[in-house]
């Protein structure tokens, strides 16, 4: 509700990035790695079913209750950033009703590029890659790719079998985000989900101590919908407002916690 | 300056507030999933429009009139729940009465206050009328903008459900609000709870049930 500041509710942090590049996973390796001290919650943006929240239940690292679905009306980029009504709703009942919590994560929809969240979604927002979509991928860009607040380059394991150098992918992608944070994480890597699980923490403290801002990738890149009717087989559209004004709201100079020590 | 009564019912007539409603069929995909041909679409829109759009159009017309008297919005919440015996449906208004209340708060804090005997999940009818009477709407224009609201949530649901040719979805909506103008008049000018149109739809009623049991689908109801 409006009357409560970001700092007195839990963290809330977005995890979005293309489909199939393991977000859900993603998500259930933070939960196994900080459910032990942390109070989570989940909250998962499906497109067609609740098989993301039923894949995690099944994970058996949270609680049933404690990870819910919504439905994004086939449009997983509004539920995330130009309407996210439904899932500011299920954030704050999650919230109430296993108060309090210390971290909700928001697990996007599996959508394209450009999806991001909007910072009266979340507090923080990672950005999912992972090696088997191709080793060039984190040099295209993108607003998620640039300015997330961290990204990570998922299934480092699979590199050798998919001809990924990541040293060189993770340097595309520090290139193409100024020196932001990258994290190369595999879940079969301990080093790695400790660093994630080290990330989140050093977040929450940044949130709690208030120094922490959120900030906004920008808005969607003019993209394609699919559409079987028209007559070039989906038509293109842009979201949000004009990039002037999307800078000069929150420029991410202002982006102040430390993503040392990754 | 205060926007004009014009503007705000533009607003709210907006797919693109952000209020929830994208997440919503108005009933359309809870019927195609139980079977109703895409061709009846039409006609299942006229029977929305005809019953729960009444039951609505009414409830809103009496919240405004609640909230411009300053009495209490209860009475009218239950006389709403009574005339929507399904649990899916009262739940699906809710989400969206929840959603357009957390927006309209921010902007029109009376609008919280005319609803402050109700949880924080008033239905969109009590919600909407409580947004006319503090932004100066007539009533006329409520009933057409609560119809509205529902039938061109169906059909934006319809567009991703069924591919088609988006202008027919918009001769849909047109249809569908004008075959309730010969009732606008009457349902504008209600002042009492047993006034306000108790037109049933079980069949559609039937379908909301299911769907809300479904763990196959794109919308909430």
């Amino acid at each position: 509700m409006p009357d409560i500041t970001p700092a007195m509710r839990a963290l809330r942090l977005g995890v979005a990035g293309p489909v199939g590049t393991g977000k859900s996973s993603l998500i259930a390796t933070v939960c196994r790695s900080l459910a032990d001290e942390l109070r989570l919650g989940v909250i998962t943006n499906d497109i067609y079913t609740d098989e993301d929240a039923r894949f995690l239940r099944s994970a058996g690292v949270l609680e049933p209750e404690r990870i819910r679905a919504v439905e994004t009306g086939a449009c997983p980029h509004t539920a995330i950033r130009d309407d996210i009504t439904t899932n500011l709703l299920a954030a704050e009942d999650l919230e109430r009703d296993f108060a309090p919590l210390d971290v909700v994560l928001i697990e996007s929809g599996g959508d394209n590029l450009t999806a991001t969240f909007s910072p009266a979604l979340v507090d923080a927002q990672i950005f999912v890659l992972d090696v088997a979509g191709g080793g060039d991928v984190a040099r295209k860009g993108g607003p998620g790719i640039g300015r997330a607040d961290l990204l990570v380059v998922n299934k480092t394991d699979l590199a050798p079998y998919v001809g990924v150098d990541v040293p060189q992918m993770v340097a595309d992608a520090s290139a193409a985000r100024e020196g932001r944070a990258v994290l190369a994480l595999s879940r079969s890597d301990a080093a790695s989900v400790a660093a994630l699980r080290a990330w989140v923490l050093s977040v929450l403290d940044s949130h709690r101590s208030g120094t922490h801002v959120p900030q906004d990738p920008g808005p969607m890149a003019p993209h394609f919908h699919a559409d079987e009717e028209h007559p070039d087989g989906g038509f293109v559209h842009s979201h949000g407002k004009s990039e002037d004004a999307h800078h000069s709201k929150a420029p991410h100079d202002e982006h102040v916690h430390s993503h040392t020590g990754i | 300056m205060q926007p004009s009564p014009q503007t705000i019912s533009l607003l709210l007539a907006d797919a693109r507030l952000p209020s929830g409603g994208h997440a919503q069929s108005s009933g359309v995909e809870p019927a195609l999933l139980a079977g109703m041909p895409v061709t009846d679409v039409p006609a299942f829109l006229r029977a929305r429009a005809r019953t729960t759009g009444m039951v609505d159009a009414g409830t809103a017309v009496l919240a405004r009139h609640a909230a411009l008297d300053c009495l209490p919005a209860a009475p009218i919440e239950r006389a709403w729940a009574a005339r929507t015996p399904s649990r899916a449906i009262r739940d699906a208004s809710k989400d969206l009465g929840r959603g357009l209340l957390r927006l309209a708060g921010q902007i029109w804090s009376d609008v919280r206050s005319s609803l402050a005997d109700l949880d924080d999940s008033p239905p969109r009818p009590l919600v909407l009328g409580a947004i006319a009477a503090h932004t100066g709407m007539d009533a006329e224009s409520l009933v057409r903008l609560t119809v509205y609201d529902d039938i061109a949530c169906a059909v934006a649901a319809l567009l991703k459900l069924e591919p088609g040719d988006p202008a027919h979805g918009v001769a849909m909506v047109l249809e569908a609000c004008a075959s309730i103008e010969p009732r606008v008049a009457a349902v504008s000018s209600i002042t009492a709870a047993h006034q306000i149109p108790a037109a049933g739809a079980p069949q559609a009623e039937a379908w909301a049930e299911a769907h809300a049991l479904t763990t196959r689908r794109l919308f909430r109801a």
